[in-house]
């Protein structure tokens, strides 16, 4: 082969790879793609779902903008989809859907009927968030956000891994709930999102959050902020119990990624009840499930520091002065409110048939002789031990 | 025919090779052996890793090729007979990964549906590719080292703090009928040991040579199993879902929240080494039908590409069932190419050694140093790579 030949079959070799990691021949114009930032999904009459996709829809100017479409009465999630290629003429890609949000009454019945379509979809990334949340889901993201036009966006924020880190939120994503179902426990938890109207003072500036407002959406032309403090407990795919925001707390701090979190503590100080808010930072944190005498023992080892933020009685100077330093007194309350409150969210877990601290599975894991005989009644019959200790931060 | 160095098939075994086990084989190895899927693939590295051993020592003893020996041994016919066997085992090796490939390249590198011709350039580069000399497969090798050695840690490190190797137990859960099942499943992905049969007298053996070779094997393989730990831990129960390994385990990472899925730059620089991967069988496979047929190399090269091509479009649309019978019901023939002819050939030409028949030479020992001058071998490859 000559030197010119050559030349060219390297170029045209170039050329090719180049069209091999571009797009240039692709099927679909991107002026005829929907990009779909978020998916709701809601239980509709006899089985069926009604599904709505937030569909971003970029402007001139850059900014974003955001329609919602609804598919009523849909037998598949899937079906939906292509039902929205259908009524809209866009091809709806999913690789940027970044929110699952289920309506309250699709946690009646198995939700991954709904979900396992995420699963099949190698267009679908299982990275994004899944969240259930108070009323419907349609009307959840046609709600309001004061930080933009994309109630999916807004909501992101709220389930945002530093809320998980603070421990207000229990942050799950595609992969994590279905890891949960399809394990030994089958079971898992997803944030429940309430949203909470925000009504626009007279003057302007000034904004006060109201009481809890069902249903979201855009009456009164109010805006809405979302609380997601609160955790749905599923087993086998149906919402079975509900943790408070204490509740869920204590779960962040005792297991999933929470190392720092703020919370309060109630101490009657002669005859007056005073509340201590404390900073928490947690230390250890150590879960382990072991067999004692053929009975299971769930233990918890966790050490933290706290430091009083504030309290609802006036402080000395010396007080104030020294407010790094905790009171053994509260030091003592912290740590009976937080075994309180963990053993709360176990019993109520695990009365529903919810694994929550994944216990089939550690027992699969680690214990696996003893596993067929002990799995069947492990959620009544676990004991469960709390080794808490606070600390001063200093 | 230009000698590859032993650097490049090195380069190769330890950052190419385990690279082309890294789309669909972890989901098909989890889906049968759960959280035991180190197993049958140590089982399967092993057994490759001694066929590999098996072939240096073929090697280290002659400067022939695999054809050259054969046809030294027994006869023109015979030789023309393994070439051609060889050809079409090579270019059914390489249809899974080309499958493989096509799916992971439109599923992950495109966001809309793209059109078949997206891939069939890949196409058009095999031919560039079967037409060069080794030499040019070589600096191929040479190129994909640093990006593998740069972008596999890379998505790793991502993947590790995501990893859960609790769920890795317990051990040995599955039974051994499903481990060995697992592990006899998943020979298509281990194609090595062939190619490297038709490689040698291709490359100059050298003192230290199989030490280099099997080392980087094995850090091949080590970066096998380790891939493969992070992926079970990463997805769990879940993990046989995932088809497209290599692009998966990464993107949980919270680093890349804030700047988006930027270990995609590190997933496109290895999927160019995946191409690279996909040339050596399809390469090898003209080489075998050059020493079937003779002829001139152009022509096979470019009947290769286009039954490739053709069989690409044709499987296109049953990836899972292609996959079902290359792995279930075709595995006895990786079996026998991978693991048995390389046990063969070691076996048949040392139990010959010293009778009649093999030309001097053939087994002239091949203790050279690095600094000696070339030699020209009866019947080998001399310096400018001309096989005789």
């Amino acid at each position: 082969m000559n030197r010119l030949a050559r030349k060219a079959l390297l170029f045209a070799a170039g050329l090719l790879l180049l069209l091999f990691f571009t797009n240039n021949f692709g099927l679909i114009d991107i002026q005829k793609t929907a990009i779909v930032t978020a998916i709701g999904i809601d239980a509709a009459e006899g089985g069926r779902f009604d599904v709505t996709a937030q569909i971003a829809v970029p402007d001139a100017s850059g900014a974003d903008t955001a329609g919602n479409v609804t598919v009523r009465g849909t037998e598949t999630v899937g079906g939906a989809v292509a039902e929205l290629n259908r009524k809209t003429g866009w091809f709806p890609t999913l690789v940027h859907c970044s929110l699952i949000l289920l309506g309250e009454n699709i946690a009646k019945q198995d939700v991954f009927r709904a979900l396992d379509y995420f699963l099949r979809s190698e267009y679908v990334e299982d990275s994004c968030l899944v969240a259930l949340c108070e009323g419907s889901a349609a009307d959840t993201l046609g709600a309001n956000s004061p930080i933009g036009d994309l109630a999916s966006a807004a909501i992101e924020k709220v389930l945002s891994a530093e809320a998980q880190k603070t421990g207000l939120v229990c942050v799950t994503n595609l992969r994590d709930f279905a890891k949960g179902y399809f394990s030994e426990g089958k079971s898992g938890f997803l944030p429940r999102l309430s949203p909470l109207q925000q009504a626009k003072s007279e003057g302007g500036s000034g904004q006060s959050v109201g009481g809890q407002e069902g249903g979201g959406g855009k009456a009164g032309g109010g805006e809405n902020v979302f609380d997601a403090s609160r955790t749905a407990l599923f087993a086998r795919g149906r919402q079975v119990a509900l943790l408070e925001t204490e509740e869920t707390l204590a779960y962040n701090l005792a297991v999933s990624g929470t190392d720092m979190a703020y919370g309060d503590v109630r101490l009657q100080e002669g005859e007056e009840e005073v509340v201590y808010h404390l900073k928490m930072n947690i230390g250890k944190k150590s879960r382990r499930l072991r067999l004692q005498g053929g009975e299971p023992v769930l233990e918890f080892h966790i050490r933290a520091r706290a430091q009083v933020v504030d309290a609802s009685k006036a402080g000395t100077r010396t007080e104030i002065a020294e407010t790094a330093i905790v009171p053994d007194a509260v030091l003592r309350a912290a740590e009976a409110r937080f075994e309180e409150e963990l053993r709360a969210a176990a019993d109520k877990a695990h009365a529903g048939g919810c694994d929550l601290f994944a216990l089939r599975q550690e027992l699969h894991r680690f214990h696996p002789r003893e596993y067929e005989a002990l799995q069947g009644n492990l959620l009544d019959a676990v004991r469960i031990v709390c080794d808490i200790r606070f600390e001063t931060m200093r | 025919m230009r000698k590859l160095n032993v650097r490049q098939i090195c380069f190769w075994l330890a950052a190419v090779l385990p690279l082309s086990r890294l789309i669909v084989y972890p989901a098909t190895l989890s889906y049968r052996a759960g959280g035991d899927l180190l197993w049958p693939a140590l089982c399967n590295l092993l057994a490759e890793g001694a066929a590999i051993a098996l072939l240096l020592l073929l090697a280290r003893r002659t400067g022939r090729t695999f054809f050259g020996l054969l046809r030294a041994r027994l006869g023109e016919g015979a030789a023309r007979l393994a070439a051609l066997l060889l050809a079409l085992f090579l270019a059914a090796a390489a249809v899974l990964p080309l499958l493989e490939q096509r799916g992971f390249v439109l599923q992950i590198l495109y966001e809309n549906v793209p059109s078949f011709l997206s891939f069939a350039p890949l196409f058009a580069l095999l031919l560039f590719a079967c037409t060069q000399s080794l030499r040019a497969l070589g600096r191929a090798m040479d190129v994909a080292l640093p990006l593998s050695a740069v972008c596999f840690p890379v998505l790793l490190l991502l993947a590790l703090p995501d990893a859960d190797f609790a769920a890795l137990l317990p051990l040995f859960g599955r039974g051994g009928k499903e481990l060995a099942a697992a592990a006899l499943h998943s020979l298509p992905w281990y194609t090595g040991a062939p190619c490297l049969l038709c490689l040698i007298g291709n490359f100059e053996y050298e003192n230290g040579c199989a030490k280099k070779v099997l080392l980087a094997y094995a850090a091949g393989g080590a970066a096998t199993l380790a891939f493969l730990a992070v992926f079970c831990g990463v997805f769990g129960d879940i993990a046989f879902l995932q088809h497209n390994a290599l692009a998966q385990i990464s993107k949980y990472a919270t680093a890349l929240t804030p700047l988006g899925r930027i270990d995609l730059l590190f997933i496109i620089a290895l999927t160019l080494v995946l191409v690279i991967a996909v040339c050596v069988p399809v390469r090898l496979c003209v080489d075998c039908l050059e020493n079937a047929f003779g002829g001139p190399r152009a022509l096979h090269a470019a009947l290769v590409c286009a039954l490739l091509l053709g069989l690409t479009v044709l499987l296109d649309p049953a990836f899972r069932e292609a996959q079902a019978m290359l792995s279930e019901r075709m595995w006895p023939l990786f079996a026998l190419f991978g693991y048995a002819l390389p046990l063969l050939a070691a076996l048949l030409l040392r139990e010959r050694k010293g009778r009649t028949g093999i030309p001097p030479g053939v087994f002239a020992p091949p203790r050279r140093r690095r600094s000696a001058p070339p030699a020209v071998q009866a019947g080998g490859a001399d310096r400018n790579g001309r096989t005789g």
